[in-house]
């Protein structure tokens, strides 16, 4: 391909010249000079904030950009909208699932582009037809599965491939993936990448956009970088390594990879779950212990959650007990506080954060009575003081303890809920997947304030799928599948790698 | 703010979006003042605060049930069972206090009743609330037949001063309102009660892993709800010197009016105790300014729908291009 030089815009199909975006005097986007070439899966890497939504936005008609054009196969764009976009065949894969629960499965694949047949002059709905082309869509992507069930049943990498055909059944040119594998679990991520790989292998441009570094050096042709709003540089997949996007990324090298040494050992017991039992958990049997980092590793639906939600009182117990510190402990949220355990949960929007309040008012709601007189007046001043010690010591980037909280980047909402608990000097904390889908700069920041909260000595309960975060950060990892503990390692012992992924995946053992 | 070139344009969006209701509620009252002779007169302002008093404080308890993401359909028929409980217990103990105690309880009860229903078993708060609001109806009309109590004339005088007495010119259910407007802002604004009302309001699932205790606030929303329904009847039964089982019913719909007028103003889109205030003088505003132009009650019904609808869209609308420009 490269031998080809002869009218080089023919094998392009998207490319932008100077393509900038400004908001209120703001240039969050600059020049930016991206080339995709036909049937290439390009992968789009950078930072939170690094302006790669805003890009993807403005290539699929969401936002016009404020300088340069669009090209699609070296004509000049102009979109109105999304329609317009999508007219020219560019689709989007966005990075939350958008399903009717109630719908069957064609239904869902169909939506807003129903087909239709005539009876006696009427238009109604073609099932049959939907049916159809909604199977062969989905066996073309290698997988043999029934349209016709319903959705609600589906799991998260089923949901994913629904979303996926939606975009497919449009037959689009090219397909912007957004952060497809967030939520998955290890093996249904492998799957979803052979997916995508068959897209490119029946001629259909890709464009990726993820923050796993791995799956970016598994997928892609090319690479492309950005970093505050600029194009940091373009590469090919034979000339990238991990360290070199990284150090792209963040703009100089001091990517540092954490490795504990081995100082495990047990003196006190803070957390002792015997043979829990809930809907999800088989007779779990866990202790945790002041001052190590565990990590609980899993795929998704494995049960890492169910664990930390029975501990809180979310998840009904059925049978088996928990023990804080030696003593019995009834499991509620508020009892969980009482005793001084901590749980930052997996989904940081839904979960964790109140959109329309501050970064002061989301940091003090947990221990809002320490703010508090008898008469539960709040101290304001006291409150917005400590909001802004937390963003200079946790690094929030915003503008202050006064800042609407949905409009900061999703590192500095999980550093600002990282504080929330931090007021209140819990002894056990339960943190569950508290990096993902934030940047490396982020990552890094709270792989560091984890490790600190070990030394301090308290017990550190790290839930995770991605495994390397595990095995950098842990004294001991606990694997846990179909809601039960099948095992415990260290990262130290050989092929820990290896045997912790056999001991996730089931392995066909 | 006098170089219009120094005012960023999102801040002038943001501008209108916190206090566009009220600009426009200047509008509608200048444009009274100026059609109506009889409007803008002392006499006819105070008459208005003492109209809107109680519309006030119901919807001052609404806010708390709205501000927690929570709907409250019951309290149109429960200020007319209140009317009758307060009258029926004033008139065989002649004692005002515990007349205005078992009417409080009984907006206490039915607060909880519906909280429990919502919050506890789980139930859809339009819903669950709707169906009590019909059982309240129903006992109402059970223990009264529809009819009116009147009061006689040897009642504690003090029953008669909550909703007709005067400080001086000013209608004491008057200084009743100032009292719960100053009271429900400071608690909404500054206690941990507000604060954490807001945030259950706001993402109620983070506020259950934060460790607050949403079934019990949600419950005591209801319960504030039930208890300000409670005090509103009090001074509405006194006002009219009898109680009416229907009296009050029109407190629903220009509560739920009040409320939306309320997101519309000065917050992130949930109701506060200063919007409600401003919401409920709009509300009345546009009541008695009609009535004083002999508009007839039905084309009232209009333009408040309107006007309503009016000033959701402009709010919705403005923050939605605020939002985009974030």
């Amino acid at each position: 391909m490269l031998g080809e030089e002869v009218r080089k815009d023919t094998d392009l199909m998207l490319s932008t010249e100077n393509v900038g975006k400004e908001f209120n005097g703001v240039w969050v986007l600059k020049d930016i000079h991206f080339q995709l070439k036909k049937g290439e899966i390009h992968a789009l890497v950078g930072e939170n904030g690094a302006g790669k939504s805003t890009f993807i936005k403005i290539l699929s008609g969401v936002y016009k950009p404020s300088a340069g054009s669009v090209f699609l196969e070296g004509k000049p764009v102009d979109f109105h909208s999304v329609t317009d976009s999508e007219a020219l065949g560019i689709r989007t894969v966005h990075q939350e699932v958008n399903l009717v629960p109630y719908f069957k499965v064609y239904e869902n694949i169909f939506i807003g582009a129903e087909r239709k047949k005539k009876i006696g002059g009427m238009a109604i709905v073609d099932s049959k037809r939907m049916k159809k082309e909604a199977t062969k869509v989905i066996k073309d992507l290698g997988i043999d599965f029934d349209v016709s069930s319903p959705t609600l049943l589906l799991n998260a990498s089923m949901k994913r491939i629904v979303e996926i055909s939606k975009v497919l059944v449009h037959n689009p040119q090219i397909v912007i993936f957004d952060e497809p594998t967030t939520s998955l679990g290890e093996e249904e991520r492998k799957n979803l990448l052979q997916i995508i790989k068959g897209l490119k292998e029946r001629g259909l441009t890709i464009m990726y956009i993820s923050h796993n570094l791995e799956e970016v050096m598994e997928i892609a042709d090319r690479i492309t970088v950005f970093r505050d709003g600029n194009q940091v540089g373009t590469m090919e997949k034979s000339e990238a390594t991990t360290g070199k996007i990284i150090s792209m990324m963040i703009g100089h090298d001091n990517y540092k990879h954490y490795c504990r040494v081995d100082k495990y050992y047990c003196e006190d017991v803070y957390l002792s779950i015997k043979n829990l039992t809930t809907d999800k958990l088989k007779a779990v049997n866990l202790n945790i212990c002041k001052g190590e980092m565990v990590g609980i590793a899993g795929v998704v639906g494995a049960g890492k959650t169910e664990i930390a939600k029975a501990v809180f009182g979310l998840d009904k117990i059925e049978s088996g007990s928990i023990e804080v510190m030696g003593k019995p402990y009834v499991p509620s949220p508020e009892n969980a506080i009482r005793h001084k355990i901590a749980l930052v949960p997996e989904e940081r929007q839904a979960e964790g954060l109140v959109p329309n309040y501050c970064v002061s008012k989301n940091i003090s709601l947990t221990y809002l009575k320490k703010y508090a007189n008898r008469a539960g007046l709040i101290n304001r001043v006291l409150e917005i003081e400590t909001a802004q010690a937390y963003i200079d010591k946790m690094g929030i980037k915003c503008t202050g303890p006064l800042q609407t909280i949905k409009f900061l980047s999703g590192g500095n909402q999980q550093k600002a809920i990282l504080s929330r608990w931090l007021n209140g000097d819990f002894d056990i904390g339960i943190f569950d997947e508290p990096t993902k889908g934030i940047d490396v700069k982020a990552k890094e920041d709270i792989y560091s304030f984890l490790e600190d909260l070990a030394e301090q000595g308290k017990a550190v309960v790290v839930l995770s799928s991605y495994l390397p975060e595990l095995m950098s950060l842990c004294d001991r990892i606990i694997v846990v599948r179909d809601g039960r503990i099948i095992g415990e390692y260290t990262p130290q012992q050989p092929n820990a790698e290896e045997k912790i992924m056999h001991a996730m995946l089931g392995g066909g053992a | 703010m006098d170089k219009p070139t120094s005012v960023n344009k999102n801040q002038r969006i943001e501008f209108l979006r916190k206090y566009g209701t009220v600009l426009g509620a200047m509008l509608i009252f200048t444009i009274f003042a100026v059609v109506s002779k009889n409007f803008f007169t002392l006499n006819n302002q105070l008459m208005l605060l003492r109209q809107m008093s109680m519309l006030t404080i119901i919807a001052l308890g609404f806010t708390f049930v709205m501000g927690a993401g929570g709907f409250d359909m019951s309290i149109g028929n429960t200020a007319g069972l209140i009317n009758i409980i307060f009258a029926m217990v004033l008139i065989s103990t002649r004692n005002f206090w515990l007349a205005l105690g078992a009417a409080i309880a009984c907006g206490a009860l039915v607060g909880l009743v519906n909280g429990t229903i919502v919050a506890y078993i789980g139930l859809p708060d339009f819903i669950a609330t709707f169906a009590i609001g019909s059982i309240v109806y129903g006992l109402k009309m059970l223990i009264t037949r529809g009819n009116p109590i009147f009061f006689p004339a040897d009642i504690p005088k003090i029953a008669s001063f909550i909703g007709q007495g005067y400080v001086g010119r000013i209608p004491f259910p008057v200084i009743l309102m100032l009292f719960f407007v100053v009271l429900v802002i400071f608690v909404l604004t500054k206690t941990t009660l507000g604060r954490r009302i807001y945030a259950i309001g706001g993402n109620p699932v983070a506020s259950l892993y934060a460790g607050i205790n949403v079934k019990r606030y949600r419950l005591i929303t209801f319960i504030i709800s039930g208890i300000s329904v409670a005090i509103a009847a009090v001074i509405l039964t006194s006002r009219l010197g009898s109680a009416q089982p229907l009296a009050g019913e029109e407190f629903l719909l220009d509560a739920i009016a009040v409320c939306f007028l309320s997101t519309t103003m000065f917050g992130d889109g949930e109701p506060t105790g200063s919007g409600t205030f401003v919401g409920a003088f709009i509300i009345s505003m546009m009541n008695n300014g009609l009535t004083m132009l002999n508009v007839p009650y039905y084309f009232q019904y209009i333009t408040k729908g309107v006007v309503v609808i009016f000033a959701v869209v402009i709010s919705v609308v403005l923050a939605k291009k605020l939002k985009l420009k974030l």
